[in-house]
């Protein structure tokens, strides 16, 4: 990736990003330690890390096509799980030891059904993620996380203590303040880190230990401590959108001008914006509570649009946005009704918005291109 | 001011009159069994004019939120997608509607049947409801939907709630979709002051189980080679024992009915169709331009429909002995045997099994899937669905159309596929 950032730190995090197998996960599979697989960020990767083994959120990342998952899926599916079963099938995720779904949307909950068809894989499963955010919701999920415990155990034989899940919510949610001091830094006028930089070091983090990831995002924010930052930007941007995990995306937006200096991204500060907390009495309780209710949510959660459009507002505030940016895989439905209500809103505070749909791989990069110069110069930068 | 919605209403109410009116003008070979269809409708929106104008509370909802309970608590509803689901030989404005959900920016790759309830609600063309329950199952369409009306200007702070479903069906699923009902009934009771005796939601349920059982034999019947059901009724069913009339033994008539005739013809070795030579799955819901379909299919192929997802849904009777076993059974129903609700929600096993029962027990000849433009699960689900019919010999075709909308795949491109098809599988 180009960038301004010498750190050794970065250049891990950012080639963690740029690939699907990256050498922190190839020493850790040299060791002998195995690697879970999971679908989306409601996924309490907690779990697997106390269980002893790597967590690793799917992406398809270097995929060029959909040549063989297309007899599985249509092509009014969206691309993200097209993309990923197709490199399921090339065998490019060979290397994970278990896979772990979730009913997060239509088209990636059918992954489950496909891989448990089509390929070797032994642990497969998936987990029900309830549509609401109150407490009946979090009491259901308690159980889906115990169950899914219960079955890393015997699948794994091992065995997850109370000590190990604390363990490991402490080290997630360090992970967690660490790149919340990230996005601090994009809150200053010349921010030190880039909306594709930034990207980069949150996609890194779900695909290393997280012990060696925190490493090296303490010594990238050292060293951006001391940077001069960007100052060479037309307007302030938050991206907003489902699942992008392609920092060359950002890069095509940032081209023009345009600095994204915040974002509500899974893969971006949905997966961090608060912590798990540590004072309550049950590991398991703590992280049901958690992932329903108290992370930000996504549109495929009913009833919470206030808290999200209240987030964006936080942000349009607290970094000094400009304006924002709605992208949106093809073919998503939760996204599609969101994008309205959000543009009618984001309207009624004269917030400029832009809304882009996209596939999953990079394409139509000069249409990108040209839609963001003339949203730059409708806002007058 | 003119209440758009009202006057909607009033003019839907008046289509069905006039229907009526020709059908019962016109008879002919299923009059008998339409028309009571036609009536139950008309009498729907008879009753909504009249709250409406009597300012009764009315709520706006959907037929898989246990219907019965509404008809217990004696709260009138409706639901705010039935003038899309019911085609053009239902709703005169159906292409009127289709341009204007078109306008809206929300993108059309978003099923059609979703877009139009948005445009529905930004245009002030439902009544405003009391409240509103609303539906989270099966589709993310329908989720992102109900967030998006709950913002829209025009129903900002109604008050909403949506019963969650889990994603299993095991009994620690139903059990918590029997709470989330509960918590309904809590909430209708709430925003509408009705409550629920459960002394006569037990006379309803009594009512719907025994519709449910005619509908069963019925569905036996389907079975018979050849095949006894006729197209046009394929719905009824469904409309009637989760729409309208719901609990009501004005429905249970209609069932005898249908069922008398289909009897009839088993026993006289007759089939709807006189030379039925392909017996095929519509696995699907009915588009809502079936009616320029299905005829053509019995006349040019004598292709019969013999099941569809509107109507293979193997219903659970509710146990009506107690108030738990009642909200456990309706759980059950509402969770696992509803049209569309079955066949999308959870895990593809769900339908894997429905197609291989279909198959197997309606010997049908050749599956059907139209992969309508908002089932992006099952079209996500198109290996599973052809590997299946591979291994039961059973040749199967995914066309590609709208349900909601004849523009997508128009009804003559659909025929030419489904014609192509059958010469090339030798099914004709």
């Amino acid at each position: 990736m180009e960038t301004r950032i010498q750190s050794k730190a970065f250049q891990e995090l950012s080639q963690a990003a740029e690939t699907l197998v990256n050498p922190a996960i190839q020493d850790w599979k040299g060791q002998g330690s195995k690697v879970v697989g999971y679908f989306c960020s409601a996924m309490p990767e907690e779990v697997i890390t106390a269980a002893g083994l790597l967590p690793f959120r799917m992406r398809a990342t270097g995929s060029t096509g959909t040549d063989l998952s297309d007899t599985y899926f249509s092509s009014i599916n969206c691309s993200f799980p097209r993309h990923c079963f197709n490199i399921a099938l090339q065998g490019g995720f060979d290397f994970l030891d278990g896979v772990v779904c979730m009913n997060s949307c239509d088209n990636v909950r059918r992954i489950y059904d496909n891989w448990k068809r089509q390929l070797p894989t032994t642990l497969v499963h998936i987990m029900s993620l309830p549509r609401k955010t109150g407490e009946p919701q979090v009491e259901w999920f308690r159980d889906e996380v115990a169950n899914l415990k219960q079955l890393l155990e015997k699948h794994f034989d091992i065995e997850i203590t109370d000590e190990r899940l604390w363990y490991a919510i402490k080290l997630h949610n360090e992970t967690r303040r660490l790149q919340r001091k990230l996005y601090d830094l994009r809150k200053a006028d010349n921010p030190p880190i880039t909306g594709t930089e930034a990207l980069a070091v949150t996609v890194a983090g779900t695909a290393m230990p997280k012990e060696r990831y925190n490493q090296l995002l303490r010594e990238l924010l050292n060293e951006l401590s001391e940077s001069p930052g960007n100052a060479d930007y037309r307007a302030r941007l938050l991206l907003m959108g489902g699942i992008l995990d392609d920092p060359a995306y950002v890069k095509v937006i940032e081209s023009q001008g345009g600095l994204v200096v915040t974002d509500s991204l899974c893969f971006g500060s949905r997966m961090l914006w608060n912590d798990i907390d540590e004072g309550a009495s049950d590991p398991i309780a703590a992280l049901a509570q958690y992932y329903v209710a108290d992370r930000p949510s996504c549109p495929r959660m009913f009833g919470d649009y206030e808290r999200r459009i209240g987030l964006v507002r936080d942000m349009i505030r607290d970094f000094k946005v400009d304006g924002v940016i709605l992208e949106r895989l093809a073919f998503c439905d939760h996204w599609g009704f969101e994008q309205f209500t959000i543009e009618n809103d984001l309207k009624d505070d004269n917030v400029p918005c832009l809304i882009m749909d996209r596939e999953y791989i990079m394409s139509g990069v000069g249409q990108l291109r040209t839609r963001v110069q003339a949203f730059l110069e409708t806002m007058g930068r | 001011m003119v209440d758009k919605g009202l006057e909607r209403t009033i003019a839907e109410r008046d289509h069905f009159e006039f229907l009526l009116k020709f059908l019962e003008e016109s008879p002919y070979e299923t009059s008998h069994l339409l028309i009571p269809l036609v009536k139950a409708n008309l009498d729907h929106y008879k009753d909504t004019v009249r709250y409406i104008e009597e300012g009764k509370p009315i709520i706006a909802s959907y037929f898989s939120n246990a219907p019965e309970i509404f008809t217990a608590m004696d709260i009138h509803w409706y639901c705010p997608v039935s003038a899309a689901f019911a085609g053009a030989g239902a709703n005169p404005y159906l292409m009127n509607d289709l341009e204007g959900a078109d306008k809206l920016a929300v993108s059309s790759d978003i099923c059609t049947l979703l877009r139009m309830a948005m445009y529905y609600t930004e245009a002030g063309l439902l009544p405003r409801p009391t409240a509103i329950v609303g539906m989270i199952i099966p589709c993310d369409g329908i989720v992102a939907l109900h967030e998006a009306s709950r913002r829209s200007k025009e129903w900002r702070g109604i008050p909403m709630f949506a019963p969650d479903p889990p994603y299993f069906t095991d009994e620690r699923s139903i059990d918590y979709f029997a709470q989330e009902l509960r918590r309904m009934v809590d909430f209708l009771t709430e925003h509408t002051g009705q409550k629920l005796d459960i002394g006569r939601l037990r006379e309803v349920v009594e009512v719907t189980n025994e519709q449910y059982q005619l509908w069963q034999e019925i569905n036996e019947l389907r079975r018979a080679v050849p095949c006894p059901f006729n197209w046009g009724v394929g719905g009824g069913p469904f409309a009637l024992t989760q729409n309208r009339w719901v609990g009501d033994p004005r429905g249970l008539e209609w069932f005898k009915a249908a069922l008398a005739d289909s009897e009839k013809l088993v026993k006289a070795g007759k089939g709807w169709l006189e030379n039925e030579r392909i017996r095929l799955l519509w696995f699907d819901v009915h588009p809502t331009w079936f009616f320029d379909l299905a005829p053509w299919l019995e006349e040019e192929w004598k292709a019969i429909i013999v099941m569809d997802m509107f109507s293979y849904c193997p219903y659970t009777l509710v146990d009506t002995s107690s108030e738990e076993t009642m909200f456990h059974d309706l759980a059950k129903r509402n969770l696992m045997d509803t049209t569309m609700i079955r066949q999308a929600v959870g895990v593809a096993d769900n339908f894997a099994s429905d197609l291989v029962r279909i198959v197997k027990d309606y010997k049908i000849d050749c599956v059907v899937w139209p992969a309508h433009m908002g089932h992006k699960d099952g079209a996500a689900s198109v290996g599973i669905m052809r590997e299946i019919c591979r291994d039961l010999g059973v040749p199967f075709l995914s066309i590609g159309i709208d349900t909601f909308d004849p523009r997508y795949t128009t009804p003559d491109e659909v025929k030419n596929t489904m014609s192509q098809f059958f010469t090339a599988m030798g099914l004709g």
